[in-house]
């Protein structure tokens, strides 16, 4: 092999180590780009059927300038809940015991409405509000309505029974939050929390999109 | 010859020294006033948990003393934040003051706007993540 072939090998060599080890640091990178979705597709973008989203929004009708959109996937809130250890709440757990549940037994009032037939339990209308809990097709309802103290507003809250029977799946006197959370990453688009009053409107639902709308 | 062979070697030194500083990324923190004034910080990310090596412990005591019960927070929640490549996660807008939080192709994206001032932070969640595991690792055995 004459010298100058010997000179081009060793180039040829060298730039192939060269690109290979440059390709190789940054194809990784290139790679997760190309499959995360671009920019500006995030609006109109949907995740894959396991990934359930809980999304929090707070407007103000009479202000359309102010407004509140959060967004949490559940599995994340599963897996970073049980990290956090504060006040009452320990391992994805919060205990009530020390809570003023007005001398009402919480357990004992959920299995009475678990073991009970569909229909409403409770019923009370007076000058000042509505309320009205009930079962249906193994979800609860609450209905509430206050007609003028403090202000006008009006509350539902969608429940499914599962995730009742998982939030109190653990000891006595704790609400397991991430079993609930769990239940709830089983069930379908739905709205949880509704809330309207006269300058503020809530919304609590969990579905499959990223985004809130 | 020999400047030729001298050359490519400090080139392709400097060229993939050049990639893997930047391979993680920038961490960027951008602060524009109205007035005029801008603050540009832009530092490759993977220096970060690279100078945290170097720095004396003793220097993160206090830090590790204070964050520590949130740490093992931070690293679940930039661990599970990483799955989710493209994420609008909290939008604030009241009046002139709007803040967003959001991921986007694996960094963590904060934009805080205020009348007078616009602040953007920008920081591959790598990256917290490995800050969040090398402070975690400094906190003293109970």
């Amino acid at each position: 092999m004459s010298s100058a072939t010997a000179r081009l090998l060793e180039k040829t060599v060298v730039t192939f180590a060269a690109s290979f080890l440059t390709t190789a640091m940054f194809f990784p990178r290139a790679a997760s780009a190309q499959d995360a979705p671009k920019a500006g597709s995030s609006q109109v973008s949907t995740v894959s059927s396991h990934d359930r989203w809980l999304h929090v929004r707070v407007t103000n009708p009479s202000k359309s300038e102010e407004t509140v959109r959060v967004n949490v996937p559940l599995e994340l809130a599963e897996k970073v809940l049980p990290t956090i250890n504060k006040d009452r709440l320990h391992s994805g757990r919060v205990r009530f015991d020390d809570i003023d549940c007005h001398g009402v037994d919480l357990r004992a009032l959920v299995d009475a409405v678990r073991s009970s037939k569909d229909g409403e339990f409770v019923t009370v209308q007076n000058k000042d509000s509505d309320v009205r809990v009930a079962k249906r097709n193994g979800t609860l309802y609450v209905h509430v309505f206050e007609k003028n103290h403090p202000r006008k507003s009006e509350v539902e809250v969608k429940v499914p029974m599962k995730v009742v029977d998982a939030l109190f799946s653990g000891d006595k006197d704790e609400l397991d939050l991430v079993a609930g959370l769990h239940a709830l990453s089983s069930q379908g688009d739905t709205e949880l929390v509704s809330v309207k009053d006269e300058e503020n409107t809530v919304r609590i639902w969990l579905d499959s999109k990223n985004i809130t709308d | 010859m020999l400047l030729a062979k001298i050359a490519l070697g400090f080139f392709g030194t400097v060229a993939l020294a050049g990639a893997y500083t930047f391979h993680e990324g920038l961490m960027r923190v951008d602060e524009d006033h109205h007035d005029g004034r801008h603050v540009h910080v832009w530092v490759p990310a993977a220096i970060v948990p690279m100078a945290l090596h170097v720095i004396p412990s003793r220097h993160f005591d206090h830090a590790v003393a204070q964050a520590g019960p949130w740490l093992p927070t931070l690293h679940a929640l930039t661990k599970e934040l990483k799955k989710y490549g493209e994420a609008e996660l909290v939008e604030v807008e009241d009046g002139s003051h709007h803040v967003r939080i959001r991921t986007h192709q694996g960094k963590l994206l904060i934009d805080v706007s205020e009348p007078g001032e616009d602040v953007h932070v920008s920081c591959p969640l790598a990256t917290i993540e490995d800050v969040a595991s090398q402070l975690e690792a400094r906190i003293p055995a109970a």
